[in-house]
Protein backbone atom coordinates (compact mmCIF):
# COMPACT_ATOMS: atom_id res chain seq x y z
CA UNK A 1 0.00 0.00 0.00
CA UNK A 2 1.63 3.18 -1.20
CA UNK A 3 0.09 5.38 1.50
CA UNK A 4 2.14 3.51 4.08
CA UNK A 5 5.31 4.86 2.44
CA UNK A 6 4.30 8.33 3.65
CA UNK A 7 4.17 7.17 7.25
CA UNK A 8 6.79 8.62 9.59
CA UNK A 9 6.30 6.07 12.35
CA UNK A 10 9.48 5.36 14.27
CA UNK A 11 11.17 8.53 13.00
CA UNK A 12 12.38 11.46 15.04
CA UNK A 13 11.96 14.97 13.70
CA UNK A 14 13.48 18.15 15.09
CA UNK A 15 11.53 21.28 14.28
CA UNK A 16 13.77 24.28 14.95
CA UNK A 17 12.57 27.86 14.90
CA UNK A 18 12.20 31.07 16.83
CA UNK A 19 8.71 30.30 18.03
CA UNK A 20 7.03 32.18 15.21
CA UNK A 21 5.70 31.15 11.84
CA UNK A 22 5.13 27.58 10.81
CA UNK A 23 7.11 25.54 13.32
CA UNK A 24 4.28 24.46 15.59
CA UNK A 25 1.99 23.50 12.73
CA UNK A 26 4.68 21.52 10.96
CA UNK A 27 5.45 19.66 14.18
CA UNK A 28 1.78 18.65 14.40
CA UNK A 29 1.73 17.55 10.76
CA UNK A 30 4.82 15.38 11.22
CA UNK A 31 3.31 13.86 14.37
CA UNK A 32 0.06 13.17 12.50
CA UNK A 33 2.13 11.14 10.08
CA UNK A 34 3.61 9.23 13.00
CA UNK A 35 6.87 10.97 13.92
CA UNK A 36 8.17 11.71 17.39
CA UNK A 37 9.02 15.39 17.79
CA UNK A 38 11.66 17.61 19.30
CA UNK A 39 10.62 21.22 19.10
CA UNK A 40 13.44 23.68 19.57
CA UNK A 41 12.81 27.39 19.94
CA UNK A 42 13.44 30.13 22.50
CA UNK A 43 11.45 29.08 25.58
CA UNK A 44 7.95 30.10 26.31
CA UNK A 45 4.59 28.42 26.49
CA UNK A 46 4.26 27.98 22.75
CA UNK A 47 6.62 25.06 22.29
CA UNK A 48 5.50 23.30 25.47
CA UNK A 49 1.89 23.49 24.29
CA UNK A 50 2.85 22.00 20.96
CA UNK A 51 4.73 19.20 22.70
CA UNK A 52 1.62 18.50 24.79
CA UNK A 53 -0.52 18.33 21.68
CA UNK A 54 1.90 15.88 20.11
CA UNK A 55 1.84 13.67 23.21
CA UNK A 56 -1.96 13.68 23.12
CA UNK A 57 -1.66 12.24 19.61
CA UNK A 58 0.22 9.29 21.08
CA UNK A 59 3.70 10.37 20.01
CA UNK A 60 6.70 11.26 22.10
CA UNK A 61 7.62 14.92 22.23
CA UNK A 62 10.19 17.12 23.83
CA UNK A 63 10.27 20.93 23.89
CA UNK A 64 13.83 22.21 24.27
CA UNK A 65 14.21 25.90 24.88
CA UNK A 66 16.95 26.95 22.47
CA UNK A 67 18.39 30.15 21.08
CA UNK A 68 18.80 28.74 17.57
CA UNK A 69 21.22 31.47 16.54
CA UNK A 70 23.67 30.42 19.28
CA UNK A 71 26.07 27.65 18.44
CA UNK A 72 26.50 26.21 21.94
CA UNK A 73 22.76 26.07 22.60
CA UNK A 74 22.10 24.38 19.27
CA UNK A 75 24.80 21.77 19.94
CA UNK A 76 23.34 21.05 23.37
CA UNK A 77 19.83 20.75 21.96
CA UNK A 78 20.97 18.25 19.33
CA UNK A 79 22.93 16.19 21.87
CA UNK A 80 19.94 16.06 24.12
CA UNK A 81 17.65 15.00 21.28
CA UNK A 82 20.02 12.17 20.39
CA UNK A 83 20.44 11.02 23.97
CA UNK A 84 16.65 10.96 24.52
CA UNK A 85 15.57 9.47 21.20
CA UNK A 86 18.71 7.73 19.99
CA UNK A 87 18.71 9.35 16.55
CA UNK A 88 17.45 12.14 14.32
CA UNK A 89 15.83 11.36 10.96
CA UNK A 90 14.34 14.70 9.99
CA UNK A 91 15.31 18.32 10.56
CA UNK A 92 12.86 21.09 9.75
CA UNK A 93 14.30 24.60 9.93
CA UNK A 94 11.51 27.13 10.18
CA UNK A 95 12.84 30.30 11.78
CA UNK A 96 11.13 33.51 10.79
CA UNK A 97 12.06 37.02 11.81
CA UNK A 98 10.12 39.47 9.67
CA UNK A 99 11.66 42.85 9.04
CA UNK A 100 11.02 45.74 6.67
CA UNK A 101 12.76 49.09 6.48
CA UNK A 102 14.08 51.25 3.64
CA UNK A 103 17.48 49.90 2.71
CA UNK A 104 19.45 53.05 3.59
CA UNK A 105 17.99 53.05 7.10
CA UNK A 106 18.95 49.48 7.97
CA UNK A 107 21.47 49.50 10.83
CA UNK A 108 24.37 47.08 11.20
CA UNK A 109 22.64 45.53 14.20
CA UNK A 110 19.35 45.05 12.37
CA UNK A 111 21.08 43.44 9.43
CA UNK A 112 22.97 41.07 11.73
CA UNK A 113 19.86 40.11 13.66
CA UNK A 114 17.86 39.40 10.54
CA UNK A 115 20.71 37.26 9.23
CA UNK A 116 21.26 35.52 12.56
CA UNK A 117 17.71 34.36 13.09
CA UNK A 118 16.79 33.65 9.48
CA UNK A 119 20.04 32.29 8.02
CA UNK A 120 22.72 31.60 10.62
CA UNK A 121 20.29 29.48 12.66
CA UNK A 122 19.73 27.27 9.62
CA UNK A 123 23.50 26.88 9.26
CA UNK A 124 23.96 26.04 12.94
CA UNK A 125 21.09 23.56 13.24
CA UNK A 126 21.89 21.83 9.97
CA UNK A 127 25.59 21.54 10.81
CA UNK A 128 24.86 20.07 14.23
CA UNK A 129 22.23 17.61 13.00
CA UNK A 130 23.99 16.87 9.72
CA UNK A 131 27.06 15.45 11.43
CA UNK A 132 24.85 12.85 13.06
CA UNK A 133 22.88 12.19 9.85
CA UNK A 134 26.05 11.68 7.81
CA UNK A 135 27.27 9.13 10.33
CA UNK A 136 24.01 7.22 10.01
CA UNK A 137 23.97 7.78 6.25
CA UNK A 138 20.35 8.81 6.23
CA UNK A 139 18.41 12.00 6.79
CA UNK A 140 16.06 14.65 5.52
CA UNK A 141 16.58 18.39 5.91
CA UNK A 142 13.64 20.63 5.08
CA UNK A 143 13.97 24.41 5.17
CA UNK A 144 10.87 26.56 5.29
CA UNK A 145 10.92 29.78 3.26
CA UNK A 146 8.44 32.49 2.21
CA UNK A 147 7.85 33.66 -1.35
CA UNK A 148 10.33 36.46 -0.61
CA UNK A 149 13.10 33.87 -0.89
CA UNK A 150 12.59 33.99 -4.66
CA UNK A 151 10.98 37.34 -5.41
CA UNK A 152 11.87 40.84 -4.34
CA UNK A 153 9.93 43.41 -2.33
CA UNK A 154 10.84 46.98 -1.51
CA UNK A 155 11.87 47.71 2.08
CA UNK A 156 12.56 43.99 2.54
CA UNK A 157 16.09 43.73 1.20
CA UNK A 158 17.65 42.31 4.36
CA UNK A 159 14.85 39.79 4.82
CA UNK A 160 14.91 38.77 1.14
CA UNK A 161 18.69 38.36 1.24
CA UNK A 162 18.50 36.13 4.31
CA UNK A 163 15.70 33.98 2.91
CA UNK A 164 17.37 33.77 -0.49
CA UNK A 165 20.46 32.68 1.41
CA UNK A 166 18.52 29.79 2.91
CA UNK A 167 17.58 28.66 -0.59
CA UNK A 168 21.16 28.74 -1.81
CA UNK A 169 22.21 26.86 1.32
CA UNK A 170 19.58 24.29 0.38
CA UNK A 171 20.82 23.88 -3.18
CA UNK A 172 24.51 23.73 -2.38
CA UNK A 173 24.15 21.36 0.54
CA UNK A 174 21.86 19.11 -1.50
CA UNK A 175 24.87 18.53 -3.73
CA UNK A 176 27.39 18.07 -0.94
CA UNK A 177 25.36 15.53 1.00
CA UNK A 178 23.62 13.73 -1.86
CA UNK A 179 25.97 10.75 -1.72
CA UNK A 180 25.65 10.70 2.05
CA UNK A 181 22.03 9.76 1.49
CA UNK A 182 20.72 13.01 2.92
CA UNK A 183 18.13 14.99 1.02
CA UNK A 184 18.06 18.75 1.43
CA UNK A 185 14.97 20.57 0.19
CA UNK A 186 12.89 23.62 0.97
CA UNK A 187 9.17 24.20 1.19
CA UNK A 188 7.72 27.58 0.42
CA UNK A 189 4.62 29.35 1.60
CA UNK A 190 2.71 32.43 0.54
CA UNK A 191 0.64 34.72 2.71
CA UNK A 192 -1.11 32.88 5.46
CA UNK A 193 -3.34 33.50 8.42
CA UNK A 194 -3.70 31.56 11.64
CA UNK A 195 -7.33 32.52 12.13
CA UNK A 196 -10.12 31.13 10.01
CA UNK A 197 -11.77 33.98 8.15
CA UNK A 198 -14.76 33.71 5.85
CA UNK A 199 -14.12 33.87 2.15
CA UNK A 200 -16.18 37.04 1.91
CA UNK A 201 -14.18 38.79 4.56
CA UNK A 202 -10.91 37.65 3.03
CA UNK A 203 -11.84 39.08 -0.36
CA UNK A 204 -11.96 42.60 1.13
CA UNK A 205 -8.20 42.29 1.53
CA UNK A 206 -6.48 43.45 -1.70
CA UNK A 207 -3.70 40.96 -0.99
CA UNK A 208 -6.17 38.08 -1.15
CA UNK A 209 -7.49 39.29 -4.48
CA UNK A 210 -3.97 38.87 -5.79
CA UNK A 211 -3.80 35.22 -4.70
CA UNK A 212 -5.10 33.00 -7.53
CA UNK A 213 -6.90 30.66 -5.08
CA UNK A 214 -8.54 33.71 -3.43
CA UNK A 215 -7.79 32.74 0.13
CA UNK A 216 -4.90 33.06 2.53
CA UNK A 217 -2.94 29.95 3.40
CA UNK A 218 -4.08 27.96 6.39
CA UNK A 219 -1.83 26.38 9.00
CA UNK A 220 -2.48 22.96 7.43
CA UNK A 221 -1.53 23.97 3.92
CA UNK A 222 2.13 22.96 4.28
CA UNK A 223 1.37 19.65 5.99
CA UNK A 224 1.27 17.52 2.86
CA UNK A 225 4.51 18.93 1.47
CA UNK A 226 6.48 18.52 4.68
CA UNK A 227 5.32 14.93 5.11
CA UNK A 228 6.07 14.12 1.46
CA UNK A 229 9.62 15.43 1.73
CA UNK A 230 10.24 13.90 5.16
CA UNK A 231 9.06 10.44 4.19
CA UNK A 232 10.67 7.44 2.55
CA UNK A 233 8.07 7.84 -0.22
CA UNK A 234 10.22 10.55 -1.64
CA UNK A 235 13.89 9.86 -2.21
CA UNK A 236 14.69 11.41 -5.59
CA UNK A 237 13.59 15.01 -4.93
CA UNK A 238 16.70 16.92 -3.87
CA UNK A 239 17.83 20.56 -3.84
CA UNK A 240 14.34 21.82 -4.65
CA UNK A 241 12.05 24.47 -3.25
CA UNK A 242 8.40 23.45 -3.47
CA UNK A 243 5.71 26.03 -2.85
CA UNK A 244 2.21 25.73 -1.46
CA UNK A 245 1.20 29.33 -2.00
CA UNK A 246 -2.21 29.32 -3.64
CA UNK A 247 -0.66 29.87 -7.07
CA UNK A 248 1.01 33.23 -6.34
CA UNK A 249 4.27 32.28 -8.01
CA UNK A 250 2.51 31.07 -11.16
CA UNK A 251 2.21 34.80 -11.99
CA UNK A 252 5.97 35.19 -11.88
CA UNK B 1 -5.20 13.63 9.45
CA UNK B 2 -2.57 14.16 6.86
CA UNK B 3 -2.22 10.53 5.77
CA UNK B 4 -5.96 10.39 5.13
CA UNK B 5 -5.71 13.48 2.93
CA UNK B 6 -3.54 11.43 0.58
CA UNK B 7 -6.18 8.76 0.10
CA UNK B 8 -7.62 8.62 -3.44
CA UNK B 9 -10.45 6.17 -2.86
CA UNK B 10 -13.46 6.97 -5.01
CA UNK B 11 -11.44 9.11 -7.43
CA UNK B 12 -11.06 8.47 -11.14
CA UNK B 13 -7.77 9.24 -12.88
CA UNK B 14 -6.96 9.43 -16.59
CA UNK B 15 -3.29 8.75 -17.29
CA UNK B 16 -2.02 9.18 -20.84
CA UNK B 17 0.92 7.05 -21.85
CA UNK B 18 0.07 4.82 -18.90
CA UNK B 19 1.12 1.58 -20.57
CA UNK B 20 4.85 1.99 -20.02
CA UNK B 21 7.55 3.74 -17.99
CA UNK B 22 6.59 6.59 -15.72
CA UNK B 23 2.92 6.43 -16.76
CA UNK B 24 2.66 2.81 -15.73
CA UNK B 25 4.37 3.54 -12.41
CA UNK B 26 1.98 6.44 -11.74
CA UNK B 27 -1.00 4.22 -12.65
CA UNK B 28 0.14 1.70 -10.05
CA UNK B 29 0.75 4.42 -7.46
CA UNK B 30 -2.65 6.07 -7.91
CA UNK B 31 -4.42 2.73 -7.87
CA UNK B 32 -2.43 1.81 -4.77
CA UNK B 33 -3.76 4.97 -3.13
CA UNK B 34 -7.28 3.93 -4.06
CA UNK B 35 -8.08 5.52 -7.43
CA UNK B 36 -9.74 3.93 -10.44
CA UNK B 37 -7.63 4.42 -13.53
CA UNK B 38 -8.16 5.04 -17.24
CA UNK B 39 -5.02 4.26 -19.22
CA UNK B 40 -4.80 5.93 -22.63
CA UNK B 41 -2.12 5.51 -25.30
CA UNK B 42 -1.91 4.25 -28.86
CA UNK B 43 -0.80 0.63 -28.46
CA UNK B 44 -3.43 -1.66 -26.98
CA UNK B 45 -1.04 -4.25 -25.52
CA UNK B 46 0.74 -2.12 -22.90
CA UNK B 47 -2.35 -0.23 -21.75
CA UNK B 48 -4.35 -3.46 -21.41
CA UNK B 49 -1.55 -4.85 -19.31
CA UNK B 50 -1.51 -1.83 -16.97
CA UNK B 51 -5.31 -1.91 -16.75
CA UNK B 52 -5.34 -5.56 -15.74
CA UNK B 53 -2.64 -4.90 -13.12
CA UNK B 54 -4.80 -2.10 -11.71
CA UNK B 55 -7.79 -4.47 -11.59
CA UNK B 56 -5.55 -6.93 -9.79
CA UNK B 57 -5.12 -4.26 -7.12
CA UNK B 58 -8.89 -4.21 -6.65
CA UNK B 59 -9.63 -1.03 -8.59
CA UNK B 60 -11.64 -0.38 -11.72
CA UNK B 61 -9.61 0.21 -14.87
CA UNK B 62 -10.18 1.01 -18.52
CA UNK B 63 -7.68 0.82 -21.35
CA UNK B 64 -8.65 3.16 -24.17
CA UNK B 65 -6.50 3.24 -27.28
CA UNK B 66 -5.94 6.93 -28.01
CA UNK B 67 -3.59 9.10 -30.03
CA UNK B 68 -3.32 12.26 -27.93
CA UNK B 69 -2.28 14.23 -31.01
CA UNK B 70 -5.75 13.65 -32.48
CA UNK B 71 -8.34 15.85 -30.77
CA UNK B 72 -11.30 13.71 -31.84
CA UNK B 73 -9.78 10.60 -30.33
CA UNK B 74 -9.07 12.54 -27.14
CA UNK B 75 -12.68 13.77 -26.94
CA UNK B 76 -13.98 10.23 -27.43
CA UNK B 77 -11.61 8.85 -24.80
CA UNK B 78 -12.75 11.39 -22.22
CA UNK B 79 -16.44 10.84 -23.06
CA UNK B 80 -16.01 7.12 -22.60
CA UNK B 81 -14.12 7.54 -19.34
CA UNK B 82 -16.91 9.73 -17.96
CA UNK B 83 -19.72 7.51 -19.21
CA UNK B 84 -18.18 4.29 -17.87
CA UNK B 85 -16.61 5.53 -14.63
CA UNK B 86 -18.92 8.45 -13.94
CA UNK B 87 -16.42 11.30 -13.79
CA UNK B 88 -12.76 12.28 -14.05
CA UNK B 89 -11.09 13.74 -10.96
CA UNK B 90 -7.46 13.52 -12.02
CA UNK B 91 -5.71 13.94 -15.38
CA UNK B 92 -2.04 13.10 -15.82
CA UNK B 93 -0.67 14.35 -19.13
CA UNK B 94 2.25 11.99 -19.45
CA UNK B 95 2.22 10.77 -23.06
CA UNK B 96 5.32 11.94 -24.83
CA UNK B 97 8.01 11.15 -27.33
CA UNK B 98 11.52 12.37 -27.49
CA UNK B 99 14.40 12.50 -25.15
CA UNK B 100 17.70 11.50 -26.64
CA UNK B 101 16.22 9.79 -29.73
CA UNK B 102 15.19 13.09 -31.27
CA UNK B 103 18.46 14.97 -30.95
CA UNK B 104 20.09 15.74 -34.28
CA UNK B 105 21.53 18.70 -36.18
CA UNK B 106 18.80 21.27 -36.76
CA UNK B 107 19.03 21.04 -40.55
CA UNK B 108 18.30 17.34 -40.48
CA UNK B 109 15.02 17.71 -38.60
CA UNK B 110 12.10 17.37 -40.98
CA UNK B 111 8.90 19.42 -40.82
CA UNK B 112 7.10 16.19 -40.04
CA UNK B 113 9.36 15.25 -37.11
CA UNK B 114 8.99 18.70 -35.59
CA UNK B 115 5.22 18.71 -36.07
CA UNK B 116 4.62 15.23 -34.68
CA UNK B 117 6.86 15.95 -31.70
CA UNK B 118 5.13 19.20 -30.78
CA UNK B 119 1.71 17.65 -31.46
CA UNK B 120 2.35 14.75 -29.11
CA UNK B 121 4.23 16.46 -26.28
CA UNK B 122 2.51 19.84 -26.13
CA UNK B 123 -0.67 19.82 -28.20
CA UNK B 124 -1.64 16.44 -26.73
CA UNK B 125 -1.52 17.92 -23.23
CA UNK B 126 -3.60 20.86 -24.47
CA UNK B 127 -6.23 18.56 -26.09
CA UNK B 128 -6.54 16.40 -22.98
CA UNK B 129 -6.70 19.39 -20.63
CA UNK B 130 -9.35 20.99 -22.82
CA UNK B 131 -11.43 17.83 -22.99
CA UNK B 132 -11.26 17.07 -19.26
CA UNK B 133 -11.12 20.68 -18.08
CA UNK B 134 -14.69 21.65 -18.90
CA UNK B 135 -15.94 18.64 -16.97
CA UNK B 136 -13.71 19.50 -14.01
CA UNK B 137 -14.66 23.18 -14.01
CA UNK B 138 -18.36 22.28 -14.14
CA UNK B 139 -17.92 19.97 -11.16
CA UNK B 140 -15.82 22.59 -9.38
CA UNK B 141 -13.03 20.15 -8.68
CA UNK B 142 -10.11 18.47 -10.36
CA UNK B 143 -6.38 17.87 -10.51
CA UNK B 144 -4.24 18.13 -13.62
CA UNK B 145 -0.64 16.92 -13.48
CA UNK B 146 1.54 17.65 -16.49
CA UNK B 147 4.76 15.77 -17.08
CA UNK B 148 7.44 18.07 -18.46
CA UNK B 149 11.17 17.33 -18.38
CA UNK B 150 14.44 18.81 -17.18
CA UNK B 151 14.75 19.76 -20.84
CA UNK B 152 11.72 21.99 -20.39
CA UNK B 153 13.83 24.16 -18.09
CA UNK B 154 17.31 23.90 -19.56
CA UNK B 155 18.71 23.77 -23.05
CA UNK B 156 20.09 20.69 -24.73
CA UNK B 157 22.54 20.44 -27.60
CA UNK B 158 20.75 19.41 -30.79
CA UNK B 159 17.58 19.14 -28.74
CA UNK B 160 14.93 21.43 -30.23
CA UNK B 161 11.45 19.99 -30.52
CA UNK B 162 11.62 18.26 -27.14
CA UNK B 163 12.98 21.27 -25.21
CA UNK B 164 10.47 23.64 -26.81
CA UNK B 165 7.50 21.31 -26.30
CA UNK B 166 8.40 20.54 -22.68
CA UNK B 167 8.98 24.24 -21.90
CA UNK B 168 5.53 24.79 -23.37
CA UNK B 169 4.13 22.22 -20.96
CA UNK B 170 5.53 24.24 -18.03
CA UNK B 171 3.72 27.39 -19.10
CA UNK B 172 0.58 25.49 -20.06
CA UNK B 173 0.63 24.39 -16.42
CA UNK B 174 1.00 27.88 -15.03
CA UNK B 175 -1.61 29.49 -17.27
CA UNK B 176 -4.14 26.73 -16.63
CA UNK B 177 -3.44 27.01 -12.90
CA UNK B 178 -4.21 30.73 -12.94
CA UNK B 179 -7.23 30.28 -15.18
CA UNK B 180 -8.91 27.54 -13.14
CA UNK B 181 -7.76 28.69 -9.70
CA UNK B 182 -11.28 29.75 -8.70
CA UNK B 183 -12.92 26.66 -10.16
CA UNK B 184 -11.46 24.17 -7.73
CA UNK B 185 -9.04 22.78 -10.29
CA UNK B 186 -5.35 22.56 -9.37
CA UNK B 187 -2.75 22.29 -12.09
CA UNK B 188 0.85 21.34 -11.37
CA UNK B 189 3.84 20.03 -13.23
CA UNK B 190 6.31 17.24 -12.56
CA UNK B 191 9.76 17.71 -14.07
CA UNK B 192 11.57 14.37 -14.11
CA UNK B 193 15.32 14.19 -14.49
CA UNK B 194 16.75 11.09 -16.12
CA UNK B 195 14.70 7.96 -15.46
CA UNK B 196 15.55 4.45 -16.60
CA UNK B 197 12.36 3.58 -18.46
CA UNK B 198 13.87 1.72 -21.40
CA UNK B 199 14.54 -2.01 -21.25
CA UNK B 200 18.07 -2.54 -19.97
CA UNK B 201 18.79 -5.59 -22.15
CA UNK B 202 21.22 -3.84 -24.51
CA UNK B 203 24.75 -3.30 -23.14
CA UNK B 204 25.09 0.18 -24.69
CA UNK B 205 21.91 1.25 -22.91
CA UNK B 206 23.21 -0.07 -19.61
CA UNK B 207 26.46 1.77 -20.19
CA UNK B 208 24.64 4.99 -21.05
CA UNK B 209 22.58 4.77 -17.87
CA UNK B 210 25.65 4.05 -15.75
CA UNK B 211 27.51 7.03 -17.14
CA UNK B 212 24.46 9.26 -16.60
CA UNK B 213 24.16 8.04 -13.01
CA UNK B 214 27.76 8.93 -12.30
CA UNK B 215 27.04 12.56 -13.14
CA UNK B 216 24.00 12.77 -10.92
CA UNK B 217 24.57 14.24 -7.44
CA UNK B 218 22.92 11.20 -5.87
CA UNK B 219 24.87 8.80 -8.06
CA UNK B 220 21.82 7.14 -9.51
CA UNK B 221 19.20 7.71 -12.17
CA UNK B 222 15.52 7.78 -11.31
CA UNK B 223 13.46 4.62 -10.96
CA UNK B 224 9.92 4.90 -12.36
CA UNK B 225 8.58 4.13 -8.88
CA UNK B 226 10.18 7.36 -7.59
CA UNK B 227 7.48 9.51 -9.21
CA UNK B 228 4.55 7.52 -7.81
CA UNK B 229 4.25 9.14 -4.37
CA UNK B 230 4.71 12.62 -5.83
CA UNK B 231 1.86 11.96 -8.27
CA UNK B 232 -0.31 10.71 -5.39
CA UNK B 233 0.43 13.86 -3.39
CA UNK B 234 -0.44 16.14 -6.32
CA UNK B 235 -3.61 14.16 -7.06
CA UNK B 236 -4.81 14.31 -3.47
CA UNK B 237 -6.44 16.73 -1.04
CA UNK B 238 -3.04 17.11 0.63
CA UNK B 239 -2.03 19.50 -2.16
CA UNK B 240 -5.15 21.68 -1.99
CA UNK B 241 -3.17 24.96 -1.71
CA UNK B 242 -0.59 23.96 -4.32
CA UNK B 243 -1.17 25.16 -7.87
CA UNK B 244 0.90 26.35 -10.81
CA UNK B 245 3.96 24.82 -9.18
CA UNK B 246 6.84 22.88 -10.71
CA UNK B 247 8.09 19.75 -8.95
CA UNK B 248 11.55 18.74 -10.14
CA UNK B 249 12.46 15.19 -9.26
CA UNK B 250 15.99 14.66 -10.45
CA UNK B 251 18.22 13.73 -7.52
CA UNK B 252 19.45 17.31 -7.33
CA UNK B 253 20.71 17.63 -10.91
CA UNK B 254 19.12 20.97 -11.70
CA UNK B 255 19.97 22.42 -8.29
CA UNK B 256 23.63 21.93 -9.12
CA UNK B 257 23.29 23.11 -12.70
CA UNK B 258 24.37 19.70 -13.98
CA UNK B 259 28.02 20.38 -13.29
CA UNK B 260 30.24 17.34 -12.82
CA UNK B 261 29.62 16.13 -9.30
CA UNK B 262 32.54 15.44 -7.04
CA UNK B 263 34.43 18.45 -8.36
CA UNK B 264 34.48 20.40 -5.14
CA UNK B 265 37.78 22.05 -4.32
CA UNK B 266 38.43 23.40 -0.84
CA UNK B 267 39.43 27.07 -0.86
CA UNK B 268 40.56 28.40 2.54
CA UNK B 269 39.96 32.02 3.56
CA UNK B 270 42.94 34.25 2.89
CA UNK B 271 44.20 37.12 5.08
N1 LIG C 1 12.36 8.74 -18.82
C1 LIG C 1 12.88 9.92 -18.61
O1 LIG C 1 14.06 10.03 -18.31
C2 LIG C 1 12.06 11.15 -18.72
C3 LIG C 1 12.65 12.34 -18.33
C4 LIG C 1 11.91 13.52 -18.41
C5 LIG C 1 10.61 13.48 -18.88
N2 LIG C 1 10.06 12.30 -19.27
C6 LIG C 1 8.68 12.34 -19.77
O2 LIG C 1 7.90 11.43 -19.04
C7 LIG C 1 6.85 10.93 -19.87
C8 LIG C 1 6.88 9.41 -19.84
O3 LIG C 1 8.09 8.98 -20.41
P1 LIG C 1 8.69 7.54 -20.23
O4 LIG C 1 10.11 7.70 -19.94
O5 LIG C 1 7.84 6.75 -19.34
O6 LIG C 1 8.64 7.01 -21.74
P2 LIG C 1 7.76 5.89 -22.45
O7 LIG C 1 7.86 4.61 -21.70
O8 LIG C 1 8.13 5.92 -23.87
O9 LIG C 1 6.29 6.43 -22.26
C9 LIG C 1 5.69 7.32 -23.14
C10 LIG C 1 4.29 6.84 -23.35
O10 LIG C 1 3.60 7.79 -24.14
C11 LIG C 1 2.78 7.10 -25.05
N3 LIG C 1 2.60 7.91 -26.25
C12 LIG C 1 3.54 8.34 -27.10
N4 LIG C 1 2.96 9.00 -28.13
C13 LIG C 1 1.63 8.99 -27.89
C14 LIG C 1 0.51 9.49 -28.59
N5 LIG C 1 0.63 10.16 -29.75
N6 LIG C 1 -0.72 9.29 -28.06
C15 LIG C 1 -0.85 8.62 -26.89
N7 LIG C 1 0.16 8.13 -26.20
C16 LIG C 1 1.40 8.31 -26.69
C17 LIG C 1 3.49 5.81 -25.36
O11 LIG C 1 2.57 4.77 -25.67
P3 LIG C 1 2.18 4.42 -27.22
O12 LIG C 1 3.45 4.41 -27.96
O13 LIG C 1 1.52 3.10 -27.12
O14 LIG C 1 1.23 5.48 -27.66
C18 LIG C 1 4.21 5.51 -24.07
O15 LIG C 1 3.49 4.62 -23.25
C19 LIG C 1 7.08 11.53 -21.23
O16 LIG C 1 6.28 12.67 -21.40
C20 LIG C 1 8.54 11.93 -21.20
O17 LIG C 1 8.83 12.98 -22.08
C21 LIG C 1 10.76 11.14 -19.19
Amino acid sequence: MILREFSLEGKLAIVAGNGRGWGNYLAIALAEAGADIVIAAPGGKGIEETAKKVRKMGRRALAISTDIAKSSEVEEMVERAISEFGKIDILVNSPDLEFARPFLEVSDEEWDQVMNINLRSVFLCTRAVGKHMLERKTGRVINVVPGLAVRGLSNCTAYCAAKGGVLQLTKALSQEWARGNIRVNAIGHGWFSEEERSEEEQLKDPLVRYIPLRRLGRPRDLSGLVVLLASDACDYINGQVLFADGGVLAHV
Amino acid sequence: MILEDLNLEGKVAVITGGGTGLGKAMSHALAGAGADVVVAARRVGPIEETASEVRGMGRRALAISTDVADSQQVERMVERAISELGKVDILINNAGIGGEQVTKPIWEITDEEWRIGIDTNLTGAFYCSRAVGRHMVERGSGRVINISSGYGLRGGRDNFMYCCAKAGVVLLTRSLALTWARDGVRVNCIVPGFFATVPLDRPEIRQYIESTARFNPMGRVGEPGDVGPLAVFLASEASDYVTGEIFCIDGGGLAGGYTPTGYAPIIPLKG
